[in-house]
């Protein structure tokens, strides 16, 4: 049962993905991408981390997909370009990329994964609570670190499209 | 070392250093001053001669005839390499350095005549000077290196003094002509020098002959070398084929054709071959070589002799045909003799230029056709000519007759039928040629009333050549004891030197039959020259044209070398200049294809960077095995 | 019964196609979006990895977690950056924004 679910969600990702790399229009990328993000919260909810799922719709779907679809808008000219989208690299790129995938591929298929590890099967354990204990004690510092950089972020992200005085003079 | 050895090392060094100095000071000093140059010279040359003889005086009271003495000043030390400025004295060095100095003195007294008024005399003196030293150098050394430095220096001197007159074109040329034939003969003579030292380890003539004596050389390298030391005595003495540039060097002045061209430099070539005798006669094949170009080359000069128009000319032919008859006598081992007919040769034949010279200074032309009946206006050189063309028909007692005829006695006793026979018909032949030149220039009718006989500072040397030329062969009568031959005899056997009546009466006979013949035709004129010329036909044309030599030269140097650096450059052009270009075409296209990859595009940068990744994965895929197990299996 | 071996192919292939994507699309919000297809990979394999390997440690979600704060943080940065070009040179195209050749 849960393979089944497993392929599918994999299915859904990895065409929405194969789909979003290939798309002319740049703002139905952004929503293929959308799409696939939305398989990988699926995966996470099947390997039993719930938090991350959420997470994983929130900030990237919520966020950032929203966001590129706010400056996708903002750069599109008055007419449209449907342009292809692929530059002249494309056959290059897709020999690199499947040769690394095959390697890694066949690299990971040989290994044993369970000779070496005990038990094979997920934890059934929702680990949330877990999570937000860690955050405030193991990993207090890499928290506030990580709030320090949004905050940099956001005054980067602000400074670098503001609107010269002058420009608007 | 007694005291008479120092005294004689002391002369060994300073008898070629006299005219050295003598060249330095008019050189940098007395150019303009040309009576000052002249003296300068003379004296220097003069006190040579007078050294020389008192080391030869030394050399007479030494009663062993192998004595030497050697001395090293030490020049360059490679650690076990020496190079030295020595000199070995033996009894050849004494007697060629006599044959040198007379003959340069008187030379040079003559020429204070015979280059009056010219533009160059002071130039002349310092040449003929700088010239005596070199070739007092090569009589000295005693070591090859050192040799075969005066030897190039002597070739020097030769061009300078052939081209002395500079300004005409057939002097310069015969100048360069000189210098590039010699080359070839020197050049075989350095790699002969090379290989032999290199074997050796050392420069030094004994401790060669010590090396190659005790067998360390195999046989057909030995003959290699030899004949390779040898080249250097083909191109210097004129032997065949390197005769072609003796005649044309007679563009030089006449005293210049005596000293250099008759008694001295061309004789170094037999000279060096004396001094090496011990080297050379260890290999009998490189000898017979030796005297068979010897033997060909003296019957070969000898028929071009018969037909030429230049009295300068015919000499010049002379003095190939007599160089060939002292390697003929090397050749047949005739050591003692060979060095002989070079003494005595050197004095005749000095003599017979320097009488040519004064009928040219009198007539101003070379042509023997334009000249006739000399005797009445011009007595001495008449004289003195006709003493020298005795001499050097071999007619008894002159001095020509005695080592002349020592040559045929050691050909005839080795044994060799055709070179016997070759030197005999030559001696027919030289008899021939040189009263054919006697009686058409000195007897018949008077062509030019204007003719005067020379002044006394020209005949004077004549006179005292002439006497030289009758009495310095009494020194080799065979069978006294104090002979030249015991003189210079260095060998172990004892030496027979019976006088052999049947060999000597025969050569006086050929030789008195070619005067005779010579008499009927030229100066009888019972047999026309023009019928002769008919009866011979091609032979005539042959000989006249000296065996179209020069011509075959000329076509194989336009045809076959010419063709060789043709490709030569073909190949520096287009093959060594296009690798070159290769490289600098190769940079530059590599540049343009790499410029390619910065394009400010940072995708194909990404392109780049992955790529390198995935290279680096699999190239340790491959070559790790580790790794590979990972990709193959367990 | 999904193995581990399952979810590291899925996040294999999702990093091929991420980057294929990055090499290879023209407009620039096209590669940050391609961008986020790596980081969606990567953060599929930490996971996986922590809930076979080690499921009383957390150390992998966390991880995650981190990954997707400070992947939002850069696509922000990226876009505003896009912005500021798209103001200078009125295009979005990897392929015209070339000023670092020489």
């Amino acid at each position: 049962m849960a393979l089944i679910i497993f392929y599918c969600m994999a299915v859904l990702i990895l065409i929405s993905a194969i789909l979003m790399v290939t798309s002319r229009n740049i703002f139905h990328s952004a929503l293929y991408l959308a799409a696939t993000l939305f398989g990988v919260a699926g995966i996470f909810v099947l390997l039993n981390s719930y938090f991350i799922a959420g997470i994983q719709v929130l900030i990237y779907i919520g966020a950032v997909v929203v966001l590129s679809i706010f400056v996708i808008n903002l750069t599109k000219k008055i007419t449209g370009e449907n342009i292809p989208q692929f530059n002249k690299q494309i056959i290059p790129s897709f020999i690199v990329a499947a040769i690394a995938v095959v390697l890694i591929i066949l690299a990971v298929l040989k290994t044993d994964w369970f000779k070496r590890i005990s038990g094979g099967t997920i934890a059934a354990m929702d680990n949330t609570a877990i999570i937000g204990k860690q955050f405030l004690t193991d990993f207090i510092i890499p928290f506030e670190v990580v709030s320090v950089l949004l905050l940099a972020a956001l005054i980067g992200a602000i400074v670098l499209v503001a609107k010269d005085r002058e420009d608007e003079k | 070392m007694e005291v008479g050895d120092l005294n004689i090392i002391l002369l060994g060094y300073l008898i070629p250093f006299l005219p050295l100095l003598a060249f330095i000071i008019i050189v940098s000093m007395t150019k303009k001053f040309r009576l000052t140059s002249a003296i300068i010279s003379i004296s220097a040359i003069f006190i040579s001669f007078l050294l020389s003889l008192i080391l030869l005086y030394f050399r007479l009271k030494d009663t062993n005839a192998h004595n030497f003495i050697e001395y090293n000043l030490p020049w360059l030390s490679l650690g076990n390499f020496n190079l030295n400025v020595g000199i070995l004295i033996n009894n050849l060095t004494a007697i060629m350095l006599i044959v040198v100095t007379t003959v340069s003195l008187l030379v040079q007294i003559y020429s204070i005549g015979y280059m009056h008024g010219d533009d160059g005399f002071s130039r002349f003196f310092a040449f003929i000077s700088l010239f005596s030293f070199s070739m007092l150098g090569i009589v000295v050394s005693n070591n090859l290196l050192q040799l075969y430095i005066f030897w190039e220096l002597v070739g020097l001197c030769s061009y300078l003094l052939i081209g002395f007159w500079y300004h005409k074109p057939e002097a310069s040329d015969a100048a360069k002509k000189a210098f590039v034939v010699t080359r070839f003969g020197d050049f075989g003579f350095l790699l002969g020098i090379l290989i032999l030292t290199y074997n050796a380890g050392t420069f030094n003539f004994i401790e060669i002959e010590h090396y190659l004596k005790a067998g360390n050389m195999d046989a057909g390298l030995l003959t290699i070398v030899i004949l390779l030391l040898f080249c250097g005595a083909v191109g210097k003495s004129g032997q065949f084929p390197l005769h072609v540039w003796l005649p044309d060097a007679m563009e030089g002045p006449t005293p210049v054709s005596a000293l250099i061209h008759a008694a001295t430099m061309v004789a170094a070539g037999v000279f060096m071959v004396a001094r090496l005798f011990d080297i050379f006669s260890l290999s009998s094949d490189a000898l017979k070589i030796i005297a068979y170009i010897g033997g060909f080359t003296a019957i070969f000069s000898a028929t071009i002799a018969l037909t030429q128009d230049d009295i300068k000319r015919v000499l010049a032919y002379s003095t190939l045909s007599q160089l060939g008859y002292m390697m003929l006598a090397l050749g047949v081992s005739g050591y003692t003799a060979g060095m002989f007919h070079l003494y005595t040769h050197a004095f005749f034949k000095a003599l017979l230029f320097l009488c040519a010279g004064s009928v040219i200074h009198a007539m101003h032309t070379n042509n023997i056709w334009e000249m006739g009946g000399l005797h009445k206006k011009m007595p001495i050189t008449s004289i003195t000519f006709l003493i020298a063309a005795f001499a050097i028909s071999g007619i008894f007692p002159l001095s020509g007759f005695w080592s002349k005829d020592e040559i045929l006695v050691n050909v005839y006793e080795s044994g060799n039928k055709i070179l016997y026979y070759a030197a005999v018909i030559t001696a027919f032949l030289t008899a021939f040629y040189m009263f054919r030149l006697y009686f058409v220039t000195f007897t018949g009718n008077l062509k030019d009333e204007h003719a005067h006989e020379s002044p006394a500072v020209m005949t004077v040397p004549l006179i005292l050549l002439a006497l030289l030329s009758i009495i310095s062969g009494f020194v080799g009568i065979p069978g006294t004891e104090k002979s030249i031959y015991n003189f210079l005899y260095t060998g172990e056997h004892p030496h027979e030197v019976a006088m052999n009546l049947k060999i000597a009466i025969s050569s006086n006979i050929v030789a008195l039959s070619g005067i005779l013949f010579a008499f009927l035709i030229y100066g009888l004129k019972l047999i026309k020259a023009e019928t002769m010329k008919k009866i011979t036909g091609p032979f005539y044309v042959i000989s006249k044209n000296k065996y179209f030599i020069d011509e075959i030269y000329l076509f194989l140097i336009r045809k076959i070398f010419f063709a060789i650096t043709e490709f030569v450059k073909w190949f520096d052009r287009h093959i060594v200049d296009g690798a070159v270009n290769l490289v600098a075409f190769l940079c530059r296209w590599a540049g343009a294809k790499l410029r390619l990859t910065i394009n400010g595009n940072v995708q194909s940068y990404a392109l780049i960077i992955f790529s390198g990744m995935i290279l680096i994965i699999a190239v340790f895929a491959i070559y790790n095995p580790e790794a590979l197990r990972i990709f193959g299996g367990r | 019964m999904i193995t581990l071996g399952h979810y590291i192919v899925l996040s294999v292939l999702l990093f091929g196609i991420g980057v294929f994507g990055i090499l290879t699309r023209r407009n620039a919000i096209g590669i940050l979006m391609s961008l986020e297809l790596i980081f969606n990979a990567v953060n599929i394999n930490m996971v996986a990895f922590s809930k076979f390997l080690t499921p009383d440690l957390v150390y992998g979600e966390l991880f995650a977690i981190f990954i997707i704060a400070v992947a939002a943080a850069e696509s922000v940065l990226g876009l505003a950056i896009i912005l500021a070009i798209y103001r200078k040179k009125q295009t979005v195209n990897a392929d015209e924004m070339n000023i670092m050749k020489y």
